[in-house]
């Protein structure tokens, strides 16, 4: 039974793989380069599977009208006639007013949702679990609850009980957690056929940098705000020049953390793109047969990097969360000891 | 010109980067020889430095990118 399925599963990858093979093959000769690389690693208004363009709806809110315009895809809005289509898929209206708000479904945001909802149900499923008992009165059966129960135990001893000061990294625990099995997610869907890296988009991490910049500055104690406004311990006219760098600071930490996390993986599916376009780009400007040679050297390359990408995407969402720990805890703690703070800071 | 100035700028911010992580690199070798038992906690903090300055790198990388594409 299993070796009929898989024989079913090897024979539909091979039909998947070889069919954009072919529709490509149709539609050569269109584009001047021979790879678009920032065409993949672009936002799209359709979900890529298999090939095939899946449409994603198109909704506008123009000028004048509070009700959003909602088409199924983008050829449907340009056959409405309400809407013109510039290059790069942007909507312009031809009804004289203009689009105020495109809160169009994009692949990013589609595989954003699907890390989420993997996220939500993952927690959710686990936790009716331990509630019933299972695990906390008895072993964690099965790999899943075992790898979940490791993965749980190290954000919270390792990431938020080493980086919170006192009792009330029990707080942050869920928010951490979510965050790093989410960004997990999302860094390895990329990896999938056809998979979209959410992450390599400035929006999401930027988002997601929000929460953490909220959730610190909301649990700052008043000592943090000290050290923004009136920093202990130094001369006064010292404050002119250091309040606006602590403010500063306060914005520069969750702006280092969205592009951090944003520019490693675009460079990633940048890198794997170029080394696997070297055979193209071979292939367009010395023969066939030097791109058929110089895949011989550059697919065990790819290999070697998707293997590195995989290893970089856990540790950037170690990263992330371990970060907003830090800036969480930073801002949490309270200095009981005021005079050897001051001590400590001189 | 932008092109120009985006390779160069990568370049250097690609130095910069590549020294600082090696020293932290060298810096965190160094001290998990002296102290092995030690190795758990020079580990994270090694990784939160080098996080750190990749940062500063990659910001670099992100204005050389938007130099290249907008310039």
């Amino acid at each position: 039974m299993s070796r009929i399925l898989r024989r079913i599963a090897v024979t539909a990858l091979f039909f998947f793989t070889i069919n954009p093979a072919l529709t490509a093959a149709d539609a050569s000769g269109e584009s001047e380069n021979p790879i678009d690389v920032i065409g993949k690693v672009q936002d799209h208004y359709y979900l890529d599977v298999a090939g095939y363009h899946l449409y994603l709806p198109r909704i506008l809110f123009v000028e004048g009208s509070a009700v959003p315009y909602v088409y199924g895809s983008t050829e449907a809005a340009v056959e409405s006639g309400n809407f013109e289509e510039l290059p790069g898929y942007t909507l312009v209206s031809t009804m004289g007013n203009e689009v105020v708000l495109d809160m169009s479904i994009t692949s990013h945001l589609m595989y954003f949702w699907f890390a989420v909802i993997l996220t939500l149900w993952i927690t959710i499923a686990m936790a009716r679990k331990y509630k019933k008992g299972e695990g906390r009165e008895t072993e964690p059966k099965g790999w899943f609850q075992n790898l979940f129960e490791i993965t749980f135990v190290f954000v919270r001893d390792e990431i938020a009980k080493t980086n919170i000061p006192d009792d009330k990294y029990k707080k942050f625990v869920p928010y951490l957690f979510a965050v790093f099995v989410a960004i997990t997610f999302m860094n390895l869907f990329g990896l999938l056929p056809w998979g979209v890296t959410a992450t390599a988009d400035i929006t999401v991490t930027g988002i997601l940098a929000v929460f953490t910049f909220l959730i610190t500055q909301w649990n700052g104690s008043k000592d943090h705000w000290e050290h923004v406004f009136m920093f202990p311990g130094v001369p006064p006219l010292m404050r002119i020049i250091l309040t606006p760098i602590e403010i500063l600071g306060l914005f520069t930490k969750p702006l280092a953390l969205a592009v951090r996390l944003f520019a490693n993986m675009l460079s990633g599916k940048i890198m794997i793109i170029c080394i696997l376009g070297l055979i193209f780009i071979f292939t367009e400007f010395f023969s066939p047969a030097f791109g058929l040679g110089s895949s011989v050297l550059v697919v065990p390359l790819t290999v070697a990097l998707y293997v590195l990408k995989a290893f970089v995407g856990v540790l950037q969402a170690y990263i992330f969360t371990l970060l907003s720990a830090v800036f969480i805890g930073m801002a949490a703690e309270e200095h009981h000891n005021h005079e050897e703070h001051v001590e400590a800071h001189a | 010109m932008g092109l120009l100035a985006a390779g160069i700028g990568a370049g250097i911010a690609a130095i910069g980067a590549g020294v600082g992580i090696g020293m932290i690199g060298k810096g965190a070798v160094e001290s998990i020889a002296r102290q092995p038992e030690a190795s758990g906690d020079i580990r994270g903090a090694m990784i939160l430095t080098a996080a750190l300055i990749e940062g500063v790198a990659l910001i670099a990388a992100i204005v050389c990118i938007l130099l290249v594409f907008f310039a």
